[in-house]
């Protein structure tokens, strides 16, 4: 279970948000709207153990994640957290599969994983050895997708995953977060001001920033 | 770094080596007494067999000095001659007594024109016992050979790791009757190597010899560290030249770090997003430097010894100067060490970069 009490977070001693509660059931999903602007990125970012909040408290099945040392916070991300950033956050330099690979070789699993049954999900196994940088967006965004999915984690967070996709592609993209999420058994967390979502996921808890 | 390494490798060999042939050439003698000229030149000559001799004195006179009370033993030497670039030299059974040198096969010399030639003659000439060979005028291979009297080989040295593995030795009537000296009277040796009986006579004998008679007498010990001295300076320069470009290696390996680590910033971001620990991307950034140090200082070390090697093999310098005991392989290791050591601490500042990196104004930055 993931449980946030009241997490705040200051820029330059201007407040962004402040007291957002959390409580996430395991396999049930949330989705957070609101207009640009209201810190919904920088949310995501505290619940990812990327950005340490102001204040507050974030545990994962009684972890406290920002009392864990720096080094096992990024292990505790790379073992049980799913992310796919706004900007994708992929390696341009590495080919499709190599993204997997480094995803995998982070969470030092000794699982074997199957690559080519990931990547045909996602409609990425002709490509797998194709360069991130010649990737389309849709490819690439399916791709951020993939990778998230890679070590069957606990819990996913999507930010703005659709919002620079259109209609037809906001649905692959939809569809894939949604099944991915069911084969895992985890519990997603959604970032976006795409109206659009709604209506292709259906979200047990809803948390509108900004209001 | 390899440059670096290499030229610090190759001066460390040549240095040690030199220093260690020449201390092990000389089983302990005092002086030597030739021809006037270089003092240097006839220590060069008559002990380590580098340098054309400085002329010839008298054995008349030599055998003066063999009798002085201050002499406990005496050497006579005669050179002119060589067999493949081997120095054929004229003497007596002493001098192998003076070397401790061991047959492996056969005997020593019992009349003229019989040779004992050395280990490593027997080696590279492929000469061996009951063969018959023939000498050439002077001390370098000329092809103007003594054709009309041959030597017989009649035993081989066992390697004694000094000159004597180099040399092929006869008596001196061998070398007077190859050169038809048949007058008593003027019979001539190249050098006399002696040894005193007491210590002291260091100071008042060469005196004796360079002021009252046409020969000279030369200290072994004295004209070697001389030149050693001479030589030392310029691997000193050598030595700082090569520290000097592995400095600059190291700014090198940092720079390149520095720079490689600011290109892939974004990637090193990502990467602890998706789980490597600050920790894992410092020990990643520090194994491609260590990775870059270690191959660059092994490489630079393994091309060090081979140009040694090729330098000992191919020069006839070389030849004669044997290889020493491989203890300098000690000085080479910790070079090797403190070279890597540094390595280390240059690599500690992309790590601590990196270590320190805000992954989140990273990514937003990019």
């Amino acid at each position: 279970m993931l449980i946030c009490e009241d997490i705040s977070f200051d820029i330059d001693g201007q407040k962004l948000f402040s007291n957002i509660n959390l409580n996430i059931k395991p396999q049930k999903d949330l989705l957070i709207t609101g207009p640009s602007g209201v810190g919904k990125t920088t949310l995501l970012s505290i619940l990812c153990g990327i950005q340490k909040p102001t204040t507050g408290k974030i545990t994962y099945n009684s972890i406290d994640l920002y009392n864990l040392p720096e080094n096992k916070i990024d292990e505790f991300r790379g073992i049980n957290l799913g992310v796919v950033f706004q900007n994708f956050n992929l390696i341009n330099t590495f080919t499709v599969k190599q993204n997997l690979e480094i995803a995998v070789g982070a969470i030092d699993t000794k699982k074997s994983i199957p690559f080519f049954n990931i990547l045909d999900r996602v409609g990425l196994a002709n490509k797998s050895h194709i360069k991130v940088a010649n990737l389309s967006i849709g490819e690439k965004q399916r791709l951020a997708v993939a990778r998230a999915f890679v070590g069957d984690p606990k819990w996913v967070f999507c930010d703005e995953p659709t919002s620079s996709l259109d209609d037809k592609n906001a649905d692959i993209i939809a569809n894939l977060i949604k099944d991915e999420s069911l084969r895992c058994k985890a519990s997603l967390v959604l970032i976006t001001h795409d109206n659009r979502i709604q209506s292709l996921i259906k979200f047990s808890k809803i948390l509108k920033l900004g209001d | 770094m390899i440059v670096g390494i290499t030229i610090i490798t190759v001066s460390i060999l040549v240095n040690q080596v030199t220093k260690e042939t020449f201390s092990k050439n000389n089983p302990g003698l005092d002086a030597v007494v030739g021809a006037k000229g270089s003092p240097l030149q006839l220590i060069l000559s008559s002990i380590h067999h580098i340098d054309i001799p400085t002329g010839n004195i008298s054995y008349q006179n030599a055998r003066k000095i063999i009798k002085h009370p201050a002499i406990k033993s005496a050497i006579p030497i005669s050179l002119g001659d060589n067999f493949q670039n081997f120095r054929i030299v004229g003497t007596n059974k002493t001098f192998l007594k003076l070397y401790k040198a061991n047959l492996i096969s056969g005997t020593t010399w019992s009349q003229p024109m019989q040779a004992v030639i050395g280990y490593n003659v027997s080696k590279i000439t492929k000469l061996k016992i009951n063969k018959f060979f023939v000498g050439s005028h002077g001390l370098i291979d000329t092809g103007d050979v003594h054709a009309e009297q041959p030597y017989k080989v009649v035993g081989v040295l066992k390697k004694t790791g000094t000159i004597l593995d180099n040399l092929i030795l006869t008596s001196l009537d061998s070398v007077w009757n190859l050169h038809s000296v048949t007058n008593k009277d003027k019979l001539e040796i190249t050098s006399l190597l002696l040894k005193y009986k007491n210590k002291t006579s260091s100071f008042s004998f060469p005196r004796l010899i360079n002021k009252g008679t046409n020969m000279q007498a030369a200290s072994p010990s004295f004209e070697i560290s001389k030149l050693l001295k001479l030589t030392g300076n310029a691997h000193r320069i050598v030595d700082y030249l090569s520290v000097l470009i592995i400095i600059l290696s190291f700014l090198g390996i940092l720079f390149t770090l520095l720079n490689n680590i600011n290109e892939r910033k974004y990637d090193l971001a990502v990467l602890r997003t998706l789980g490597f620990s600050r920790w894992k991307l410092f020990s990643i950034i520090l194994s491609e430097g260590m990775i870059i140090s270690i191959l660059g200082s092994t490489i630079g070390l393994i091309f060090g010894y081979i140009i040694y090697e090729s330098m000992y093999y191919f020069s006839i310098v070389g030849r004669s100067l044997e290889l020493g005991q491989l203890n300098f392989l000690n000085d080479l290791f910790l070079i090797w060490i403190i070279v890597n050591i540094i390595a280390f601490i240059t690599c500690l500042v992309p790590c601590l970069k990196v270590y320190k990196q805000n992954i989140r104004s990273t990514l937003l930055n990019s």
